[in-house]
């Protein structure tokens, strides 16, 4: 660290050379006291140091919520979202996922989850004016293998899906080239899909969206009940590395999580009145549960309607599934309908 | 002038000097003049002549300042103390019951921390309060600014702007309702905008950078000062990851809730910190209790709690250094936090109606 180029005293560079202090973030962390023992300086200058390299550090970092309100920059806008290729679904989220922050897409199998993924994948790929954010996406596979198929199947359908974009800006984007698959099958290699590649990715600029499937995958079967420490710091320290990704970059992070219903224990599932939430008598049982969704800005939930909604048309092919939004700082707990058609996931109004 | 040298802000090592050499006070050191100090303790002369200075200034401040003042210390008795937290302004929450068992809304000069897990409503109170915090005198606020500490990201200013809308609404409705002089005046200020321009944000990213913005906050709240609520939504994130020595956290988050005290103290401002919650596993059961541990229960003056009940939220007053501990309902709406509205009572009902928000009619009311 050049100390010179801060706006401090030249006795209190001189000492900071010499008591071999190399971060600000060292200065930060060492109290008062100590600072005034290792530089031996008086408080009066320890202050000054702590104020200069502080204001450094915070250079015009202050926003007023008038500023970000009519903020319309695509780059750094809070109203830019990134949209689900449907506008019912859109609604419901109030223009889309939101760009930073790590969005929880939840619900038993066969919900619908990986299909509303693929279609992220390609809704990411168009232009700003329709929702998209003009880049590629990564898909991180724990488990399962990447539906290529399905994904192939979905491209060729776009058309049809998003009829409100005109067709020759949709034949002008190649979505296969831009979707790079991962896989990552345990916690080491995971480890190390987030801090090289994703951040290679990132910072080229080639991908503005990140999808895991899933996270509940790394973590079953590996940790035991006596472990739960060791998996709460996995799970925080997952958290806190996609969360830096995601400011940095502006790029959502959608992570695909399971539901375990069983009668003992109700995973990654939050009250709203038209869910059943069972816990065992108050009780509450340490689970990928409540670490991981404190590091969660939204948390959607998927679920298949066992019969068809009252009222439904009988012109809609397959079964119908509902999307919730379980919490949000933006959004108060709703839901709506929707079906998977070949085209894709469409919302039902 | 009789100040003891220990006392004085000079290097450790000077000052250790100085007592070896029998110097006790302050004005033995300004009587013995640079030279006579330089030769004593084996300094050289510009070394002597600073600590002379710096000496000479702390002794100027001490006689400047008033007996009343905030000085280093202060005198004053218990009667003087009661009368000026019971002229100190309360924020508001829009929430009659979680006011009433708080005794009043969020205390100025006092770190309240609201717990809870994801989704009971921990930032939306946070933003209801940075609105709450700008109701002009006339409609019971306290007319104030807020700054806005994001750690996590979650500040969705469209949402604040819902919260200030419905809150301009409804000072409208009752300037309407009451009809007096300055509540026209106020309202002409109290507008979306201006309340939007008076909540100013600081996003930090880790903890390195949210250490640094609370020791740049004094400098802030001088030069802005009407600001009278910061919030840090939330103290825990930066620190829950990323720490191998626990004993450093322990001892950074110690040295922030000294300094979240005095910025409190000196700016007459609430300080509100959102925190998230853990589970302890005990001998038989888990249980959710605030993160961040034990020590950390000592910082906040007052600690609400929140929770679910089935679909019904609680906020439960946890500590309180004058307020009884309770649980109160209360609901989120898209106008902000608000209280539980009483299920309308149905029309045609008997003397049989349920509802306990009500006393029971009695025969000669019965129409």
């Amino acid at each position: 660290m050049d100390w010179d180029q801060f706006d401090l005293n030249p006795k209190t560079i001189a000492a900071l050379k010499k008591a071999d202090i190399k971060s600000v973030k060292e200065i930060l962390n060492l109290s008062g006291a100590d600072l005034q023992r290792l530089m031996k300086l008086s408080s009066a200058d320890i202050q000054c140091l702590l104020k200069t390299v502080s204001h450094t550090l915070r250079r015009n970092s202050m926003l007023t919520a008038l500023q970000l309100y009519q903020d319309k920059d695509h780059f750094t806008s809070q109203h830019q979202r990134l949209s689900l290729g449907c506008s019912v679904l859109d609604s419901l989220l109030k223009g889309g996922i939101p760009l930073v922050g790590i969005t929880e897409l939840a619900g038993e199998s066969s919900a619908g989850k990986t299909q509303i993924s693929l279609q992220l994948c390609l809704s990411v790929q168009y232009p700003y004016k329709y929702g998209g954010l003009e880049s590629g996406a990564v898909y991180i596979c724990t488990e399962d293998v990447f539906p290529s198929k399905r994904l192939q199947q979905l491209i060729d359908q776009q058309h049809k899906l998003r009829a409100d974009v005109p067709a020759e800006i949709i034949q002008k984007i190649r979505f296969g080239n831009s979707i790079f698959v991962e896989k990552a099958a345990d916690l080491d290699t995971f480890q190390q899909c987030i801090t090289r590649r994703l951040s290679l990715l990132l910072a080229r600029g080639m991908v503005r969206l990140v999808v895991i499937d899933s996270m509940a995958a790394l973590f079953r079967g590996e940790f035991g009940p006596a472990e739960s420490a060791l998996k709460a710091r996995y799970l925080q320290s997952f958290g806190a590395q996609l969360h830096s990704l995601s400011t940095t970059f502006r790029t959502p992070i959608v992570c695909i999580n399971q539901v375990w219903c069983t009668s003992c224990e109700i995973h990654a599932c939050r009250n709203v009145s038209y869910f059943l939430y069972r816990a065992v008598g108050g009780r509450v049982t340490p689970a990928l549960g409540i670490t991981w969704s404190n590091q969660l800005l939204m948390r959607l939930m998927v679920r298949r309607v066992p019969l068809p909604a009252p009222g439904a048309a009988s012109h809609c092919a397959g079964s119908w599934r509902t999307l919730s939004v379980v919490f949000a700082p933006h959004l108060p707990p709703s839901f709506c309908y929707y079906t998977v058609q070949l085209e894709g996931v469409k919302g039902i109004k | 002038m009789q100040r003891e040298v220990g006392t004085l802000p000079l290097a450790p090592a000077l000052r250790a000097r100085l007592a070896a050499a029998g110097f006790q006070t302050a004005q033995e050191l300004l009587d013995t003049g640079p030279c006579g100090l330089s030769k004593e303790i084996g300094i050289s002369r510009e070394e002597a002549l600073e600590a002379l200075q710096v000496v000479r200034q702390e002794c100027q401040g001490d006689t400047a300042r008033t007996p009343g003042g905030s000085g280093a210390t202060r005198k004053c008795t218990a009667l003087e103390l009661l009368e000026e937290e019971q002229s100190q302004g309360f924020i508001i929450t829009f929430c009659s019951a979680l006011d009433n068992i708080l005794g009043g809304g969020v205390q100025l000069t006092k770190i309240t921390e609201i717990c809870g897990a994801p989704g009971v409503g921990k930032t939306q109170l946070c933003m209801q309060l940075a609105v709450d915090v700008q109701i002009p005198e006339c409609f019971g606020g306290v007319a104030g600014e807020a700054v806005f500490i994001d750690t996590e990201g979650s500040f969705m200013v469209d949402r604040v702007v819902d919260i200030a809308a419905a809150c301009v609404q409804h000072c409208h409705l009752i300037a309407e309702a009451q009809q007096e002089e300055d509540h026209g005046e106020a309202l002409e200020t109290f507008s979306l905008e201006n309340i939007l321009s008076h909540i100013y944000y600081f996003r930090c990213r880790d903890y390195t950078e949210l250490l640094a913005q609370v020791y740049l906050l004094p400098e802030f709240l001088s030069e802005h000062s009407k600001v009278r609520l910061v919030v840090i939504d939330g103290i825990a994130f930066p620190f829950r990851h990323d720490f191998e020595d626990l004993a450093l956290r322990t001892r950074l988050l110690n040295g922030l809730a000294q300094q979240l005290i005095i910025i409190a103290n000196d700016h007459r401002a609430a300080v509100v910190l959102t925190n998230q919650m853990t589970t302890r596993i005990g001998q038989s059961q888990s249980t959710l209790v605030p993160a961040l541990g034990e020590s950390w229960g000592h910082a906040a003056t007052v600690r609400l709690i929140f929770h679910w009940d089935n679909s019904q939220r609680l906020a439960t007053l946890y500590k309180s250094p004058s307020q009884k501990e309770a649980t109160i309902a209360y609901e989120i709406t898209s106008h902000g936090f608000r209280d539980v509205q009483p299920p309308a009572v149905p029309p045609s009902t008997g003397g049989t109606e349920l509802n306990p928000r009500k006393r029971p009619r009695t025969e000669g009311e019965k129409q």
